[in-house]
């Protein structure tokens, strides 16, 4: 039973060696910096958050998305085709990014994040996870100002999105997860997210694909979600959620990462709490099927409460990795 | 009044206060001399205000880091976590609800006051709403959002009841969270209704940044007199939903976006308000303002586009008497279509 993150991790802590990312942003922002003096920090930054994530105890990390402004202007600003306009809310966060449009035709020339994987891979003791948020919700949180429908525009993406799984995977990276909260909003679309993923993951053999569905619960997604091309499926399974429920309605055939600590909230879930929780995961899938994960990315949380989450997860694993041998 | 000018709330901070409130926090300035330079930068921006001849002005929240960490930090039963990112660049000390909250006394009266005092003109009273003071806190006390939420209703209602004492003619109550979760916007208006309960000022909510269409025409029944939205950042993209369901409030009309650098022209901004004449009832009160807040901007950003609201609906004012005579009141008006 691993364990590891849901994807970004906070950009800045409390502390004042803990906010350079922050200074830094300013002064580039009032043209005071260059940009390779702020992408030095950003890299300075990801290699702290993935020794963070390592002291914690967390077996796969991540870059922490550091140089990520929101979840989609990054992927959609290296992608031809998109511009940006203003910003809107997040799911149900207090967070916003800035809506993607689709001007013309997407293409992507170069990979988006592959060099963000191999810079992390270069800095880190353990597995780096490459984390992108996927072609479905990129499509269906963008303007269509192009296509004809949403479909057109998403085939599109998932091309392009294949072929960055290609060069991740060919980078050495042995795990690619893609976040697709949007299908959990509009499971009407279900037909055309299997051929999607169909499309991304074809081929592929390398990498452990993982599907990330947060911000709600599976609802009637399951058990069909289990037919798409993946090898993992990852979900919030905070104490009460909604998907204990279903997932124990129907038998779940996949890897599970589980989203166990609430990364939404402050309050601490005790040691007990959590072993409890991963008993009621036995009950669904064998636990070697499965890895611990926070339910969503860390930045929802100050660093030093995402810290003590992490730790507290780690230790869990652990624990129950020693009852299981003695 | 016809198209009269206002502002959202906050407005930046002159870098002697930000140079201030930094060495406060490393302890290196009393609380006094804090206060005594919030007071200078309050006094200067009703001045700018009364200048450029804004009709209904705003303190600027010059004493506010944020809108919901300024409020929890002055209750009881909140603590306050550490930084979190809210968007881009931007951090906010996150409150956590610990235990049964309580207002102490008053939290804005005394800033309110010393405002007014600087202007003839009417200052409004500003405050956080319930439903997002409620979602941008951290909650490890009540057992639901519900409880939490009302429960903040109360604390928010002696507020504006102190407010409206202390003679505050308007009573704003942000709810930029409203739209984050359509299926709670039962809550957030049965809790604005507890903030509002009786109050005879006019009272108006800002909401922003949000799927809008998802709570539209619904958002119509909070209860409140007027409503204040962003709209030049979403382009406008509202107006087609105000087609289908006409608004029925009185309106604050974003007419600059606050999120880019870029000062907007008195044309185009002419050019937003003529468009906004032409979708909304003739009777409609239509208040000119920007989208949002102005603090993240620097404060001559600020400046000129507070600036070109004013110009701009002054224009609009002119051109309408040009073409139908002296502009008396908007309900007698005909309007640009």
């Amino acid at each position: 039973m691993k364990t590891t993150v849901a994807g970004s991790y906070p950009k800045i802590g409390d502390l004042t060696e803990e906010q350079k990312l922050r200074h830094a942003l300013h002064q580039f922002d009032r043209h005071e910096i260059s940009e390779e003096n702020l992408q030095a920090v950003q890299e300075e930054v990801t290699r702290e958050v993935i020794q963070e994530q390592i002291d914690s105890g967390i077996d796969l990390v991540t870059d922490g998305l550091i140089r990520w402004d929101d979840p989609l202007t990054y992927q959609a600003g290296k992608i031809l085709g998109f511009k940006t306009t203003g910003l809107t809310r997040y799911f149900d966060t207090n967070t916003f990014y800035r809506e993607p449009i689709v001007a013309t035709r997407l293409e992507s020339r170069k990979p988006l994040l592959a060099s963000d994987y191999q810079f992390a891979a270069s800095v880190s003791q353990k597995p780096v996870k490459a984390v992108m948020t996927g072609p479905y919700t990129l499509a269906k949180l963008s303007k269509n100002e192009f296509y004809r429908n949403l479909a057109q525009l998403a085939y599109d993406l998932a091309y392009i999105f294949h072929q960055e799984a290609i060069f991740l995977e060919e980078a050495g990276c042995s795990v690619i997860q893609f976040d697709e909260p949007a299908i959990l909003h509009h499971p009407q679309d279900w037909q055309l997210f299997l051929r999607v993923y169909e499309v991304v993951t074809t081929g592929l053999s390398k990498a452990e694909k993982v599907l990330f569905l947060n911000f709600g619960n599976l609802g009637e997604l399951y058990p069909k979600i289990c037919n798409i091309q993946v090898d993992t499926i990852g979900c919030e399974l905070t104490k009460d959620h909604p998907n204990w429920k279903i997932l124990k309605s129907a038998s779940f055939t996949k890897r599970l990462m589980a989203g166990l600590i609430d990364a939404r909230n402050t309050k601490m879930e005790t040691e007990e709490e959590i072993l409890e929780i991963v008993h009621h995961l036995s009950e669904i899938v064998p636990l070697e099927k499965v890895s611990l994960a926070p339910s969503h990315g860390l930045e929802f949380l100050p660093r030093s409460v995402a810290r003590k989450k992490l730790t507290l997860l780690a230790k869990v694993a652990k624990s129950y990795q020693e009852t299981k041998v003695s | 009044m016809f198209l009269p000018t206002t502002s959202v709330g906050s407005l930046p901070k002159p870098d002697y206060l930000v140079e201030a409130r930094s060495k406060f926090s490393k302890k290196q300035t009393t609380r006094e001399e804090l206060a005594e330079l919030e007071k200078r930068a309050t006094k200067e921006w009703i001045e700018f205000q009364e200048e450029i001849g804004i009709d209904i002005l705003v303190d600027g929240e010059m004493y506010r880091g944020d809108m919901v960490t300024y409020f929890a930090e002055n209750l009881d039963g909140f603590a306050i976590s550490g930084l979190v990112r809210s968007y881009g660049n931007r951090y906010y000390k996150k409150p956590i609800a610990v235990h049964d909250i309580k207002r102490l006394r008053p939290i804005t009266v005394e800033w309110y006051q010393y405002a007014q005092s600087l202007t003839k003109k009417p200052v409004k009273g500003m405050l956080t709403g319930p439903y997002t003071i409620m979602d941008w806190s951290f909650n490890e006390h009540y057992e639901s959002r519900r409880d939490f939420c009302l429960k903040v209703a109360e604390i928010v209602h002696e507020e504006a009841v102190d407010l409206e004492k202390a003679g505050a003619a308007y009573i704003q109550i942000d709810e930029p969270a409203i739209s984050a979760r359509p299926e709670e916007l039962d809550l957030a208006i049965e809790a604005i209704g507890i903030a509002t309960q009786g109050i005879k000022a006019k009272t108006l909510t800002h909401i922003c940044y949000g799927n809008f269409s998802k709570i539209y025409p619904r958002m119509l029944s909070i209860p409140v007199d007027q409503i204040d939205l962003e709209l030049s950042n979403s382009h406008f993209e509202m107006f087609k939903l105000f087609s289908k369901y006409p608004f029925t409030k009185e309106i604050g009309l974003g007419v600059v976006d606050v999120h880019r650098h870029t000062i907007e022209t008195k044309e185009e901004v002419v050019t937003r308000i003529e468009k906004a004449l032409g979708v909304f009832p003739t009777a409609l009160k239509i208040y000119v303002d920007p989208d949002c807040g102005l603090k993240t901007r620097t404060v001559d950003e600020a400046k000129a586009k507070l600036r070109v609201c004013v110009e701009a609906a002054k224009e609009v004012r002119e051109i309408l008497s040009d073409r139908y005579g002296p502009a008396k009141s908007q309900s007698s008006e005909p309007t640009l279509s």
